[in-house]
């Protein structure tokens, strides 16, 4: 009697204890999963179909316009000024990150003096926010800033001639020149986060490819562009991929830099910018929402293409 | 690392990893050593580190300018003087007398939003990630799938159906500017996620004592399992902290009154507005406020800073 009970019994229980669990469980992330539904996935669907209507900030809803938005990007002379601004760069900034990255990564790598020092050093500038940034980065490059300042003393005004600049030169005024100091600005702030991840990347290299190189007789020169940088290829990816999207969502720079039109002359209307004028200065929400959905695809896609470049990517 | 052995069973060893580091060859390492050599070794040791600290000092540089300029005269701003002569306290008069918003109100408003979120997202990310660890539900693999899911939307694709939807609901007009922010920044997949690998990593053995105990699930979570959890509530407090207070995005979004600005969009307004827009000393005076928080963060969890960034790194 007992023996044939006991297993239903336990069976209830367990039964009735992976109810309870399982109730927990939706308890548990009832408030979190309700914001990602509706904060996340909700407002990106809503992008969608806010831009294929004619959208009034408050009555909603006007005309269906299909495709039309997405027309009239392609016409629309400023949005493609901001697209090739986006594409320039993206195209400078994220190899030039890159390179300075890696290649403090690999000095904090070694076997150093004070190496945790210079890991923190390094790291600094991106601890500070891109507003407070920007405005120190103005105040440094204006004309008579303390870069032109130091470029003098240094004596290399005559270089800087040679180029056709001037002993003061507006650097964020010319717009010849202002995309290149926005480019510069993050390039330096943003480097110490890249060394952060090439650092992961380094130390997940085995020693013994290492110890096998040594045995080889190669050089320090010959391992690095031989052995590690290639093998660094998981973390080139997850980098290029990490630097390209956050290259394509320039923002904050461009916004506090050349405000909301991108000036001078449109040189710093970033993708972004446009779609926050497109929603603020001209009040165009649909236009915008446009804007957005382009944007999300090519986010979308550029991981794609890169793994098309870089090979199969790692794992995950 | 000592402090949390469920993050060094996870990952090598700290020790082992700088071990590894240290035999990975640098130029001085792998170089054929005779008595020359020595000298040159020595010689080119002691540039390298000359060229490190040269550009450690470069990352340092700007902020100790902005600093200078900050107790220099408004004449004296552009001058290359390493010591203010005169030396003045008018732009910090300036930034605390006269500037509206009033400087209070911008760091009160930051310090209010910054600490909201982080109290949030502590919560909410514990709750989520210890269910997506340890309790099991239907549905829970696609759930956290989509949680991750949601990293690859770019925030630029919502604002407009976040700003349309709060504006529908008052979250973009007087205190509901600041529950709008704190609602969209509220809960980061990122923190659920660095939650989640955690509690992953803790062993099953105290929570089933626990429940054998008779503890109920929320009791076992939150005496058991939370305080286990603090390195990883120390990385989500200092990710999320500092990721809110420079926060640039949403806020110059949402918050449309002057006097709901936080310190970036404060400074963003400051440079627009006239005739502040070339007052530099108490202009840097207002960027070294916004960065001295964050700075003393830095300097005593350094460590958490740089965890924070490898972790968000390996989630890719």
């Amino acid at each position: 009697m007992t023996a044939a009970t006991q297993p239903q019994r336990t069976g209830r229980v367990r039964r009735v204890g992976e109810r309870q669990e399982a109730l927990a469980g939706y308890a548990f992330i009832a408030v979190p999963m309700a914001l990602f539904l509706v904060l996340n996935i909700g407002t990106t669907l809503y992008a969608f179909f806010i831009s294929v209507w004619d959208w009034n900030v408050r009555t909603g809803p006007r005309s269906f316009l299909g495709l039309g938005n997405f027309e009239r990007l392609l016409n629309d002379d400023i949005f493609l000024i901001a697209v090739k601004n986006s594409l320039y760069y993206t195209v400078i900034w994220v190899p030039l990150t890159m390179a300075i990255g890696l290649f403090l990564a690999v000095i904090v790598n070694q076997k150093i003096r004070g190496r945790t020092f210079f890991r923190a050093a390094f790291y600094f500038p991106a601890i500070a926010s891109s507003a407070a940034i920007t405005i120190l980065w103005i105040f440094l490059v204006q004309p008579g800033g303390l870069f032109d300042e130091i470029r003098g003393a240094l004596g290399l005004n005559p270089l800087f001639a040679a180029m056709g600049y001037g002993p003061t030169h507006n650097w964020m005024g010319d717009p010849a020149t202002a995309m290149n100091s926005i480019i510069i600005l993050n390039a330096w702030t943003t480097s110490g986060t890249f060394m952060l991840f090439y650092l992961a990347a380094l130390q997940s290299i085995s020693n013994d490819v290492y110890e096998a190189a040594a045995i080889d007789g190669a050089g320090a020169w010959q391992t690095f562009w031989r052995v590690t940088f290639p093998l660094l290829r998981p973390g080139h990816f997850f980098v290029a991929t990490v630097g390209v999207i956050g290259a394509l969502q320039l923002f904050d720079q461009v916004r506090i830099g050349g405000g909301p039109n991108g000036d001078p002359n449109n040189a710093l209307m970033s993708v972004v910018l446009y779609l926050y004028n497109a929603a603020f200065i001209q009040v165009n929400l649909d236009y915008a929402a446009a804007v957005g959905v382009v944007l999300f695809l090519v986010i979308f896609a550029a991981p794609l293409v890169q793994r098309r470049i870089f090979g199969s990517g790692p794992a995950w | 690392m000592s402090t949390d052995p469920p993050a060094a069973a996870q990952r090598p060893p700290r020790a082992a990893v700088d071990q590894l580091a240290g035999r990975i060859p640098s130029l001085a390492e792998t170089e054929d050593v005779g008595p020359v050599g020595d000298r040159s070794r020595a010689w080119r040791k002691r540039i390298a580190y000359a060229l490190m600290i040269g550009y450690a000092l470069l990352m340092f540089v700007p902020f100790a300018w902005t600093v200078i300029t900050s107790f220099k005269t408004r004449a004296d701003a552009l001058r290359l003087e390493v010591i203010p002569d005169p030396f003045t306290l008018q732009g910090w008069e300036y930034t605390f007398a006269r500037l509206d918003p009033s400087i209070v109100t911008l760091f009160i408003n930051s310090a209010l939003i910054a600490t909201a979120v982080t109290v949030t997202n502590l919560v909410l990310g514990s709750l989520g990630g210890y269910a997506f660890a340890r309790l099991r539900f239907p549905g829970r693999e696609v759930l956290f799938v989509v949680v991750l899911a949601t990293l690859m939307i770019p925030d630029q694709l919502r604002l407009v159906p976040v700003y349309v939807l709060f504006n529908n609901f008052g979250l973009t007009r007087d205190v509901g500017q600041y529950i709008g922010v704190i609602l969209v920044l509220a809960i980061s997949a990122t923190s659920i996620f660095l939650l989640r690998q955690y509690f992953l990593s803790i062993p099953k053995d105290l929570e089933e004592a626990a429940r054998i105990d008779g503890a109920g699930f929320f009791t076992t979570f939150y005496r058991v399992m939370l305080p286990l959890a603090t390195p990883a509530l120390a990385a989500v407090t200092i990710l999320q902290f500092q990721g809110t207070w420079n926060g640039f995005f949403w806020p110059v979004i949402l918050l449309r009154d002057r006097d709901h600005y936080t310190i970036p969009i404060g400074l963003l307004f400051f440079r627009e507005s006239g005739g502040f827009s070339t007052n530099w000393p108490p202009l840097m005076a207002v960027v070294v406020i916004a960065t001295i928080p964050i700075l003393i963060l830095y300097i005593f969890f350094q460590r958490y800073f740089v965890e924070g960034v490898a972790a968000s790194g390996v989630k890719g």
